[in-house]
């Protein structure tokens, strides 16, 4: 039941979303409240999936566990704190509704007990992505668009091949190796280009410019992190296969993944727009899933979950993090905002809070779960990426903080800081108000939130209604509120940034059951286990082992059998199990 | 005995053709509905009549959001990268590539399905290349189209729950493609207010004119840089004008027209005459037609027909 509300609710917040959004600037409230309430109730409805959830009907089936239903809630809360952050610097009318609708597809396919449904609502859910560049790049150069346009159809296209490659059709010739070779380029080639791994950083970084400030978080983070839970279901069983052609795949995953952590970090810290640092930030850290995928050890699988789950969390708190300082000081450049730290010292503890949600704790979890991807992913000469990736993102996260130290740029100075204004001082300080801030002094509420859109920073004061006693009291508080609300726009933003830090915070130190949750899958991990895996090639044995074998032989299939495809249906148990304990190296 | 499942993919890999091969939307989105209806219906067995329901629905919903974002905003594809002809005869080299190779034995599905599944593929792999949003989204929506005609093939029919997720993939995958054309491609299409006003222009004139005398017959190509142009009915009578697409072919944004082009059509623009319906064209004395804005050609321009009497002399 809460799995069917989820998608509900995902659905219709989707739709009144984009409906609302189509219909005017001026009737965008229903639209925010749906955004905004539909990431709620998918959060609140997430929270209740777990392994006995179930959802039927003819014959579709959907099972939930405790990790759909954490990772779920984590995407769907991570959403909900950008959009608070939104609604306090600058709506955007797209997020919520794509959001909601990516989150629905990737409940399908996080759920899905059948792997061509799986893999097929994990590509329907990348789709959702073209929604938050549908309308914000009016005006811009096309490029953005145009590369989301390929990243969609070649996402789609590739994971829908995997899915041919792993129904196991009765292939003519000697080995069905080839089959699976292309089925991981595909899986992994999909999850690099979704999440801008290096060769395919520029249009990643292009799409995150275009698509407005809000739109790395989707695009780079919560859709590619639900095509990485879908992928490495396979990486363990199906690809555990040994063969030449399917090592020299997984050394060129090992290359991209090594290179994307190197690089993405290093692009970091030389670049000084705030969305390029943000967007390269998270590009770097999702090297670690194409890792996971890499490792085709069962042992993997635990701590990606781990890591998937803060990846969400902390990345998500790392755009928001941006989003309000570029609205609090109006720009974006990191030579403008010296001294940012002095005038929103909470955003300097979001920070930080996000550095260690995404770096950890030597033994906290998340900090595990990145030593083991390394150590299983990696041969021992290039282990060097593990302390390589810690000290780079300490290294650009101090440079954000050393410029937030020095001394205020004129920008910086000239904004409002994160000091509550009560409107007090109105008479005092008669400071010209913005056009935005009068209307909302005015009560003219609907003239004020009637651009959606970014306000710039505030540096104005406006006088207040007196909240006194007589017949119009209560809508003089209203008006009060109202007024007080758009003062304090940089607080609030500051707020909410610390509150989605915070619970990235305690996820990655395994709050929230999220640790717990990490040790079983998803469906999809049973049925991808109950896929048989191609024997290995015939070898020349000296000594023939006398024993005959009673595995069948994955060809001798019937034509018209289910399939191994399907052969975690209904009938059969789709209940995730607990997987292997991860193998930790010496020193943990 | 012709089969459903070999009409069914045949109808498929016109639809594809159609999609890429054209340039006016409606006739792209009408290619997609055809391939996205027909490729369920290659497979054996049929899928049930709710799948088929299902799949058609979606392909109607998906088909409508690009038909009415390219109609707003007058979207126009680039047409065929490599020429009608030579699509065609690839897509029939990859046809029977498909149906003649035998990758996997036996088939779960009909051979139709893998043949119309190779051609697909193949037709989407010049579309993916382009710098168009809506060849590239045709493309992959053909790409994937193609893929599941595979999966037919390769792995037997698809299940109820597959028949629904590649449906929401397929509506997502042309969704997105309708939401992510929209503001790009305005240097390159014809701006639909301005062809209304000519065609309605053209209209008026045409009821109005009459034939005197055996006319001789001028066809004037409009200048790309002054759309809409202005019909002419000065001493010269006009019996009759015709409103046809003509485009040009590869090229959706021309070179500017030449000075002398654009002095020829700024002067007839000046010899405007209101006629009445059943009257002969008077010569009036032209009033002031404002310049039309400059714009560029675009698939669905206006071509006229100025008709100029016989010269008594001759």
């Amino acid at each position: 039941m809460s799995l069917l509300a989820f998608l509900i609710v995902c659905a219709a917040g989707a739709a009144i979303g984009l409906v609302d959004g189509d219909s005017g600037p001026a009737s965008g409230r229903v639209g925010r409240l749906a955004g905004l309430g539909g990431l709620l109730a998918a959060m609140l409805a997430a929270l209740f999936i777990d392994s006995t959830t179930r959802l039927s009907f003819a014959d579709v089936t959907l099972a939930g566990s405790e990790y759909s239903g954490r990772f779920l809630a984590c995407a769907a809360g991570s959403g909900l704190v950008l959009s608070l952050v939104a609604l306090a610097s600058g709506w955007s009318d797209r997020l919520a509704p794509a959001a909601l609708a990516s989150f629905a597809g990737l409940a399908v396919a996080v759920t899905a007990v059948d792997p061509g449904v799986a893999l097929a609502a994990a590509a329907a859910a990348t789709t959702a992505g073209a929604i938050v560049l549908g309308r914000e790049v009016a005006g811009s150069d096309s490029d953005g668009r145009l590369a989301e346009m390929r990243t969609i159809g070649l996402v789609a296209a590739v994971f829908l091949g995997a899915s041919l490659a792993l129904s196991h059709p009765a292939w003519n010739g000697p080995s069905a190796s080839p089959a699976f070779v292309l089925g991981f380029c595909g899986l992994g080639i999909g999850l690099a280009v979704r999440s801008g791994a290096v060769p395919f950083h520029v249009p990643a970084v292009r799409m995150g410019l275009s698509g407005g400030r809000f739109s790395p978080a989707l695009l780079l983070v919560w859709i590619p992190a639900g095509l990485g839970i879908v992928t490495i279901s396979w990486s363990a069983t199906t690809f555990g296969m040994r063969s030449d052609w399917l090592d020299a795949a997984v050394a060129a995953a090992q290359v991209v993944a090594v290179a994307t952590i190197v690089l993405g970090a290093l692009a970091a810290l030389v670049h000084d727009e705030l969305e390029e640092i943000v967007t390269y930030s998270i590009v770097a850290d999702a090297g670690f899933v194409l890792l996971a995928l890499a490792a085709r050890n069962e042992a993997a699988a635990e701590p990606a979950r781990m890591w998937l789950l803060a990846f969400i969390a902390a990345k998500t708190g790392l755009v928001a993090w941006a989003a309000a300082v570029s609205r609090a000081f109006g720009t974006s450049k990191l030579g403008r905002l010296h001294g940012w730290l002095r005038r929103t010292p909470l955003l300097g503890l979001a920070l930080l809070a996000v550095v260690i949600a995404t770096l950890g704790w030597p033994g906290s979890p998340v900090s595990e779960a990145r030593s083991t991807l390394v150590q299983l992913a990696l041969p021992g000469g290039l282990q060097f990426v593990l302390p390589a990736a810690i000290i780079l993102s300490l290294a650009y996260t101090g440079r954000l903080l050393i410029v937030g130290l020095l001394s205020p740029a004129t920008e910086v100075a000239a904004a409002r800081g994160e000091m509550p204004h009560w409107g007090s001082r109105a008479a005092a300080t008669p400071e010209p108000a913005s056009a935005d801030e009068t209307g909302a002094a005015a009560g003219n509420k609907a003239a004020a939130t009637a651009t959606g859109t970014d306000s710039g920073p505030s540096n104005a004061s406006v006088s207040l209604p007196a909240a006194t006693g007589g017949p119009n009291a209560t809508s003089r508080l209203l008006q009060r509120l109202a007024s007080v609300w758009q003062l304090n726009r940089t607080l609030e933003a500051s707020l909410a940034v610390v509150v989605g830090a915070s619970v990235a915070v305690a996820i990655a130190f395994g709050g929230f059951g999220t640790s717990d949750a990490s040790q079983f899958g998803i469906p999809l991990d049973t049925a991808a286990r109950a896929t048989p895996t191609p024997p290995p090639p015939p070898t020349l044995a000296v000594t023939p082992t006398p024993e005959p074998t009673l595995a069948p032989h994955s060809t001798a299939l019937p034509t018209n059998s289910p399939g191994p495809s399907q052969s975690a249906g209904p009938s059969t148990s789709a209940a995730p199990v607990k997987t292997a304990v991860p193998v930790h190296g010496p020193g943990n | 005995m012709i089969q459903t499942a070999a009409i069914a993919a045949l109808a498929a890999v016109i639809g594809g053709v159609v999609a890429v091969s054209v340039r006016d939307s409606r006739l792209v989105a009408l290619g997609l509905l055809l391939a996205l209806v027909a490729s369920p219906l290659a497979s054996s067995p049929e899928p049930s009549a709710l799948a088929i329901c299902f799949r058609a629905v979606g392909a109607l919903l998906a088909t409508y959001l690009l038909w009415a974002s390219a109609r707003s905003q007058s979207i126009a594809s680039e047409g065929s990268g490599i020429g009608a002809v030579a699509e065609i005869a690839a897509v029939g080299a990859a046809f029977a590539v498909g149906w003649f190779a035998v990758p996997v034995k036996p088939l779960a599905g009909p051979a139709a399905a893998q043949a119309a599944g190779v051609a697909l593929v193949a037709l989407a792999v010049v579309p993916l290349t382009g710098r168009n949003v809506l060849q590239v989204g045709t493309g992959a929506t053909l790409l994937v189209v193609g893929i599941s005609l595979l999966l037919q093939a390769w792995a037997g029919p698809p299940t109820s729950a597959q028949q629904i997720a590649l449906t929401v993939l397929l509506v997502g995958l042309v969704g997105a493609t309708s939401l992510l054309i929209a503001p790009a491609q305005q240097l390159s299409i014809a701006v639909e207010s301005a062809a209304k006003a000519t065609a309605a222009t053209a209209a008026t004139a045409a009821t109005a004119a009459t034939a005197v005398e055996a006319p001789e017959v001028v066809e004037v190509e409009p200048s790309p840089v002054d759309l809409p142009a202005v019909v002419v009915a000065t001493p010269v009578r006009t019996i009759g004008i015709r409103a046809s697409t003509k485009r040009t072919r590869r090229t959706s944004i021309p070179a500017p027209a030449s000075p002398a082009d654009q002095a020829d059509t700024s002067g007839a623009a000046a010899d405007v005459a209101p006629a009445a319906p059943d009257e002969p064209a008077a010569p009036v004395p032209a009033p002031e037609v404002p310049a039309a804005p400059r714009q560029r050609f675009a698939p669905g321009s206006p071509r006229e027909r100025r008709l100029h009497p016989r010269d008594p002399r001759r």
